[in-house]
């Protein structure tokens, strides 16, 4: 019987090498760089052409052993997406799901919860997790979509590259350069359950060196329901503003500085009240080029977030961020080196029993890394040992190494193998948090003494950059966690206060595969599965009151398949097809989604988008909080016009 | 149960290693096209391009990256009437009649000499090394956010009496050393 599980794997790799060899003989003819093609190609287009063919790995990434989805702007635009959280579901190796009109649970190899905290989030960057529970507030995160260049997301351990909380995954959103972003951009949108969307962007050359672009973007957004089938009411809005500026101060030395402010209105509760989610940033980088070999990057930034919950909770967050990276290059070694230091003055205004204590914290981060990619064989094998001493307000110094090693056995074609440990910081939620029944009366107090969580990550891959038009990721792991967040019961009778522990262990193991490729010079179809399963299990001692299973509901499989077709009449047809499995605790039923846009180039700049979403389905759950009540995602449909002058 | 396992593996990977467009020919093949565009977006002076039927010539020194990929574009093809002749050159001497010359050399003193050579001809060099500019060319090619890019270095295109395009000068960063 042993044999016989191998068996989908063998049907798996023999589909593979059949869909391989019909293709490379398909691809003789319609190669997508044919003479015809590119000779009939405006400058424009010629200029948005990727160099690395379909697979899409940007320069520094395309060897590393590290498991990377690109979503391109090409994606993000073809799949009639609207928002960052939804462009994120084309990335097949994130669980995703949406929790009401502003709420979503956003998650990298499991984990996934409203409040997840193992994975870190980077815009040009900036890192925009908040420090009250590690997650990221994914209503406070907008843009222009046609202004990011790509998102990269990588699944797996980052913490000696990123620091803490890079423990299951990393996303990294880069917006365009505004040396490619020049002219006036501007796009409306209104639909079954968007009451209107606007931007404006207008981008320009101040001299030969110096380029911008200044934006101003808005949206009201619909309702999502109530299991009962009428309107929950927790429609939102929000308005956004902010400039980017790119200076070529010499030929070695490149300067940029941005800025964005934003006013939003989430009301996840529906309540009386909506949510204040407002604040600016301000991020200045400066990158120099000593030579092709050598070089480094300064960067600063200040972030200020406030966030007001309407029932006299607020959190004011402002951080002050300076980073450093060197790179040198000698002989057979490729060296990045570098520091952080970040500083973090986290405000809250409590609640008479609802409170983190002491209501001011002033949280300091430094950290220094050291990588060194080793190529052992010229062009064929690479070994990377790098380590991240990271020193927390919490936890003191934490050590966050990894080894990777690839092989690169033809050209194109790596095969790689990594071992990491990542750490999980406490955050506020974890150490100061108290929840009271009368003011001398706890239920839940906090843990001084709480730990990181610990990730010891065992990853092995495979990558095809540019086979013919096909270019394949396949990665596999398995992640031993330890000191997991548990709840804690006090002492009997009541069992109260609770307090968080670390009492949660166990083990993950999942398979991320994912394909690219341009069957025919008008059509792209990308696809990507992941497999996941968790073994987590309280740890002797612990009376976790969640038997282990709190801090994460996630689908066992999930399937995202992408397709653009390129129609005549400057008519364009974009689909988007995702099975998402089961939720077991709670349980949230499997479900497939749909999307589709037809676009129109009606006129040299103007384009008109016709998009429906979750088409299938007159309304779906996906994920159920504790908190507020269950809510279903409606099938919707929109249109757009975009102009570019 | 392992070996079929790896058969098939073998396989895959015996067969990747054979039927490659590497990233390098299609990098080459899009600045071909990028030359052939160029055609259109520059106005050379009069003495350079006397009467209809002269040939507009786009030239190649040094080792020709292009394979054939650059004739096959140009065949058949005409600007404003004159039409597109390849010719590759091994040293700068060679080089008579030239409209648009990829240049690709990476010395940087090299460059300066076949610069000094082609003074006053009404040349566009094109090159892609990172001295390009520097040492005296006027257009580089460059990869950014994994697409190609140009820089044109317009005080040098100006003084040889070339007048690019505004639209070509829109896509591209401009750049004007003095030397």
């Amino acid at each position: 019987m042993r044999s016989y599980k191998y068996q989908p794997v063998l049907h798996l790799l023999f589909a593979l090498f059949f869909v391989l060899q019909s293709q490379s003989a398909f691809s003789q003819e319609t190669d997508t760089l044919t003479v015809h093609k590119l000779k009939s190609l405006s400058l424009k287009e010629l200029m948005n052409i990727e160099v690395t063919s379909v697979s899409k790995y940007p320069e520094k990434l395309k060897e590393v052993a590290s498991a990377i989805q690109v979503i391109s702007r090409e994606d993000i635009r073809n799949s009639g997406v609207k928002t960052l959280p939804e462009a994120l579901r084309l990335a097949s190796n994130l669980q995703v799901a949406q929790v009401n009109a502003s709420q979503w649970a956003i998650s990298s190899r499991g984990f996934n919860n409203v409040l997840a905290n193992k994975l870190l989030v980077l815009v040009d960057g900036r890192t925009v997790y908040t420090p009250l529970y590690a997650g990221v507030y994914w209503d406070a995160q907008n843009f222009i979509l046609e202004d990011i260049d790509r998102i990269e997301v990588i699944s797996g351990p980052g913490g000696t590259l990123w620091g803490a909380n890079a423990v299951n995954g990393v996303i990294n959103i880069i917006t365009r350069n505004s040396k490619d972003t020049k002219g006036l951009f501007a796009e409306a949108a209104v639909g079954s359950n968007l009451p209107g969307l606007a931007s404006l962007r207008y981008g320009g050359q101040l001299n030969s060196k110096i380029s911008y672009r200044v934006y101003g973007t808005g949206f009201k957004s619909g309702s999502t329901f109530l299991t009962s089938g009428s309107k929950a009411g927790d429609d939102w809005q929000m308005g956004q503003g902010g400039f980017r500026m790119d200076w070529i101060a010499s030929g070695r030395d490149k300067v940029s500085l941005q800025g964005n402010l934003y006013d939003g209105a989430p009301n996840p509760d529906a309540g009386d009240t909506s949510v204040t989610a407002k604040g600016e940033n301000l991020v200045a980088r400066w990158n120099h080029s000593a030579s092709d070999k050598s070089g480094f990057q300064l960067q600063a930034y200040y972030d200020h977030r406030l966030r007001d919950f309407g029932n006299g909770f607020t959190e004011d967050l402002k951080t002050y961020d300076l980073d450093w990276q060197n790179r040198n290059e000698l002989h057979m070694h490729r060296i990045t080196y570098g520091a952080n230091l970040r500083l973090m003055e986290h405000n809250v205004t409590n609640l008479q029993l609802f409170a983190f204590l002491p209501a001011h914290k002033t949280l300091y981060l430094y950290s220094a890394f050291l990588q060194d990619e080793i190529e052992l064989l010229k062009e064929r094998l690479n070994l990377t040992l790098g380590a991240k001493l990271e020193h927390n307000s919490y936890t003191g110094f934490e050590f966050q190494p990894n080894g990777r090693l690839a092989w690169m056995p033809a050209k194109n074609n790596t095969i790689w193998a990594a071992v990491s440990r990542a750490m999980r910081t406490p955050s506020r939620i974890d150490r100061d948090f108290y929840l009271l029944i009368t003011p001398d009366l706890s239920l839940i107090s906090g843990n001084d003494s709480l730990r990181s969580e610990e990730l010891v990550a065992y990853e092995l891959g495979w990558r095809s950059g540019s086979f013919k038009n096909v270019s394949i990721s396949l990665s596999a792991f398995y992640n031993v966690y330890d000191n997991i967040r548990s709840a804690e019961p006090g002492t009997p009778p009541l069992g109260i206060p609770i307090t968080f522990g670390n009492g949660v262990k166990g083990n993950t193991r999942g398979i991320e595969l994912a394909l690219n490729t341009q069957p025919a010079s008008w059509w792209y179809l990308k696809g990507g599965y992941t497999y996941l399963y968790k073994n987590l299990r309280v740890r002797e001692g612990s009376k976790d009151l969640n038997g282990g299973s709190a801090e994460s509901n996630d689908p066992q499989h999930q399937l995202v398949i992408q397709s653009n077709i390129k129609l005549p009449q400057h008519l364009e047809f974009g689909t988007v097809i995702r099975y998402i499995g089961n939720l077991p605790k709670p349980y949230v039923s499997e479900y497939v989604g749909l999307d589709a846009r037809i676009g129109w180039k009606i006129y040299r700049s103007v384009e008109l988008n016709l998009v429906a979403q979750n088409l299938l389905d007159k309304r779906h759950t996906e994920f159920i909080p504790s908190s507020p009540s269950a809510r279903e995602i409606p099938r919707s449909i929109y249109g757009k016009i975009t102009c570019y002058f | 149960m392992i070996h079929p396992d790896i058969k098939i593996l073998l396989l895959v990977l015996g067969l990747f290693s054979s039927g490659f467009q590497t990233n390098a020919d299609r990098e080459a093949k899009i600045k071909a096209a990028f030359l052939f565009n160029f055609t259109q977006f520059v106005q050379w002076p009069e003495d350079a391009l006397s009467n209809q039927q002269e040939p507009l010539v786009i030239g190649v020194l040094g080792e020709n990256p292009f394979g054939d990929y650059l004739k096959d574009i140009v065949a058949g093809e005409k600007v404003n009437g004159h039409p597109l002749v390849i010719n590759y050159y091994r040293n700068a001497p060679e080089i008579n009649t030239c409209h648009i010359l990829f240049i690709n050399l990476h010395e940087s003193g090299e460059l300066r000499e076949v610069f000094a050579h082609l003074k006053s001809k009404g040349i566009l060099t094109v090159g892609d090394g990172d001295n390009f500019i520097k040492a005296g060319g006027m257009v580089r090619f460059f990869k950014r956010d994994n697409k190609i890019r140009m820089e044109i270095n317009a005080h040098i295109t100006k003084a040889a009496g070339l007048i690019v395009s505004s639209k070509l000068l829109q896509v591209a960063d401009v750049v004007s050393n003095k030397k």
